[in-house]
């Protein structure tokens, strides 16, 4: 093949910058949902260190989530500000100890189901302080 | 696939040009606007295009694979070597498919490859991720591409016109 | 000018652009790798920058499980068990683990016997080990005391036996030599920055990569369910910290709270006027052990013993004592960067 383009726009390409404008559109409105979601807080939950889901806590609002880990279930509740375990079968209970989490970077751990709860996102409410010792 | 010696010298000199404008691109920090690393403009997609309508999508689609691996090399990263590949090879088929239809210049097209091409960096950050947080950033490429893909019409154009009458349009 | 003309300068041009981009634009700083790990019973984190950060954290948790298996009490395979089980035999245990048991020997001769790993069996006749907890009776201590002592730990090469009745546990330096192993391997990997978590435990390397030093938070011992119930803040750059406090395990019973560090002589909770105790030293190879077995017997020792222990310059650490009467007491090394939490209600206090 050997030829040359058109080198003048035209209606057709008003028509590809429609649709590609129109992509853009869509994909604001369903991956930003409207609203910044950048700073929405999200619960994250992870087992053995490897992450197996996120629960936004706008959607996940008012729910109750069983985690089944290493023998052992969790029972995890969502409110839209706070998350807690609120009930398990382990034998340290120090998840259920911990009670609820509602900034960013706090986290709850279940040390014999091996799982990690973490709160990711929210205001940056900084206490300023990478790690806690103690 | 047989080549004439001038179509073999004008894929190594388009080659080359692409490699010079994927770098170039690299001094530019995207990632400082949107934090991907290994996000490009995606200014090499002119030599796609060009390559694409003097050459051919088999000629084109060489000149894109070269371009990547050795960008890749050069980049000291083979990381990148996915974006390249991904944003590369969206563009191109997209880029093919538009470049069928009469009604369209080049400006559509390109605009729809750098659509196309961002779509597939988007898709590249993805899968080495492993999560789905670069689609945070999909809608503000998207109309990062509507510019680019102008502004890459824009240079193909001017190429092609300054090339008109010369011996490389015709055969 | 022709056509061709343009086109060979617009070429030429691109090309030397692309010359002069040859030199890379990526920073090596900005990588960063983050992982957790769950192991020796805690949550970790390994946080580690530069152009190596991946294979460094996934080589370092490596090093961790390993040493997790080989340092476990519970695991009954592991070679310390089997030490443990060994009724006097020798034990082939391997140069690691007899190293380990040296230079916890060494802590343990330094600070006049308040850390010693052979204080094992009375820890468990506490319940610590099963979380069956218990008061146990004095005599049952007193026949478990005569057990106790270094001089019923015997080494030879790559091979230990222990006194019938004697028993170790590593748990008290096993977490600060692992960090020392992290240190190590972060640093074959020529980490810039990074930061360690492991429990009470933190290795920082360099410093953040805005500039600044890391900020680690000592837990308040009296608020501590909340994250941010902090005593002080520390600004550290290349440096060990471990913690060590009555509140991180305890049980209560008939009203009163008997917690997990055992004083070797009494075979009872340490009851030293402290509630916490934070070491401090530089990030040379050794240290992260030295803060983990000192964390431990300076809570034993006491404020007085501490800090004449830390003037008598045998090892060079800083530190933070939490008292029972509400004081903060600080090394003056750790002077710079302090930063006070004013709403936890302490009195602070710097000594030289």
């Amino acid at each position: 093949m050997n030829s040359s383009p058109k080198l003048r726009p035209g209606l057709w390409d008003a028509l590809v910058v429609l649709v590609v404008a129109a992509l853009a559109v869509g994909c604001a409105w369903t991956v930003w949902g409207g609203q910044d979601r950048g700073t929405e807080l999200t619960a994250v939950v992870s087992v053995d260190g490897v992450e197996t889901e996120r629960l936004p806590l706008r959607e996940a609002a008012g729910t109750e989530r069983t985690i089944q880990a290493g023998g052992y279930t969790l029972r995890l509740r969502l409110t839209e500000t706070e998350v807690w375990v609120e009930s398990a079968d382990c034998p340290t209970q120090d998840c259920v100890h911990t009670g609820h989490i509602s900034r960013g970077g706090q986290s709850i751990v279940c040390l014999p189901a091996r799982v990690i709860i973490q709160l990711e996102g929210g205001e940056s409410v900084d206490t300023g302080v990478d790690a806690v010792i103690g | 696939m047989k080549l004439t010696t001038k179509q073999l010298t004008l894929c190594g000199i388009l080659t080359t040009l692409a490699l010079a404008l994927s770098v170039a691109e690299n001094q530019i920090p995207l990632s400082l606007a949107i934090p991907i690393p290994g996000i490009k403009l995606g200014l090499a997609n002119i030599v796609t295009v060009f390559a694409l309508y003097v050459l051919g999508p088999a000629q084109a689609v060489l000149i894109l694979l070269a371009r990547c691996l050795l960008g890749a090399v050069f980049a000291g990263n083979m990381n990148a070597l996915l974006f390249s590949l991904m944003g590369g090879f969206a563009a191109m088929g997209v880029m093919i498919l538009l470049s069928r239809l009469r009604g369209l210049s080049v400006y559509g097209v390109s605009i729809g490859g750098a659509a196309a091409h961002n779509c597939g960096q988007i898709a590249a950050a993805v899968l080495s991720l492993g999560n789905t947080a670069p689609l945070y950033y999909l809608p503000i490429l998207l109309g990062v591409s509507l510019l680019t893909g102008a502004l890459t019409g824009l240079m193909a154009a001017c190429l092609f016109r300054a090339l008109a009458h010369t011996d490389l349009m015709k055969g | 000018m022709g056509t061709k003309r343009i086109t060979a300068l617009l070429l030429a041009a691109l090309a030397v652009c692309g010359l002069t981009g040859c030199g890379g634009t990526r920073d090596p700083n900005e990588a960063q790798e983050s992982i957790q790990v769950i192991a020796m019973d805690t949550a970790m984190v390994l946080t580690a920058y530069g152009k190596e950060s991946t294979r460094a954290v996934y080589d370092a948790e490596e090093e961790i499980r390993r040493l997790d298996a080989l340092l476990s009490r519970t695991s009954g395979s592991s070679e310390i068990s089997m030490l443990n089980d060994a009724g006097g035999e020798m034990v082939p245990v391997g140069a690691e683990i007899c190293t380990l048991i040296q230079t916890a020997g060494h802590f343990t001769e330094a600070t006049g016997g308040a850390f010693d790993i052979t204080i094992a069996p009375v820890v468990s006749a506490w319940g610590f080990t099963t979380d069956s907890y218990q008061v146990p009776d004095q005599e049952e201590l007193q026949a478990l005391l005569e057990h106790v002592g270094m001089e019923h730990v015997h080494l030879s090469g790559a091979n230990a036996s222990l006194d019938p009745g004697t028993m170790i546990d590593l748990g008290g330096i096993a977490k600060g030599y692992t960090a020392d192993r992290v240190a190590e391997i972060f640093q074959q990997h020529e980490v810039p920055r990074g930061k360690v978590e492991l429990g009470g435990n933190i290795l920082v390397i360099g410093d953040k990569p805005d500039g600044t030093a890391w900020r680690v938070g000592v837990q308040d011992p009296k608020r501590p369910d909340e994250a941010d119930g902090l005593v002080c803040v520390l600004n550290l750059t290349d440096a060990f910290a471990v913690t060590s406090g009555s509140y991180q395990r305890y049980f209560e019973q008939d009203g009163k709270r008997y917690h997990h560090i055992i004083d070797p002589a009494t075979g009872y909770p340490a009851d030293s006027g402290l509630t916490s105790v934070t070491v401090v030293a530089d990030s040379a190879q050794g240290n992260g052990t030295m803060c983990d077995a000192l964390s431990t017997a300076l809570f034993v020792m006491g404020e007085d013993k501490a800090l004449d222990f830390w003037r008598s310059g045998v090892y060079d650490f800083q530190l933070v004592l939490v008292t029972e009467d509400g004081r903060v007491v600080v090394t003056e090394g750790l002077k710079d960067g302090f930063v006070e939490m004013e709403e936890s209600g302490y009195t602070y206090e710097f000594v030289s």
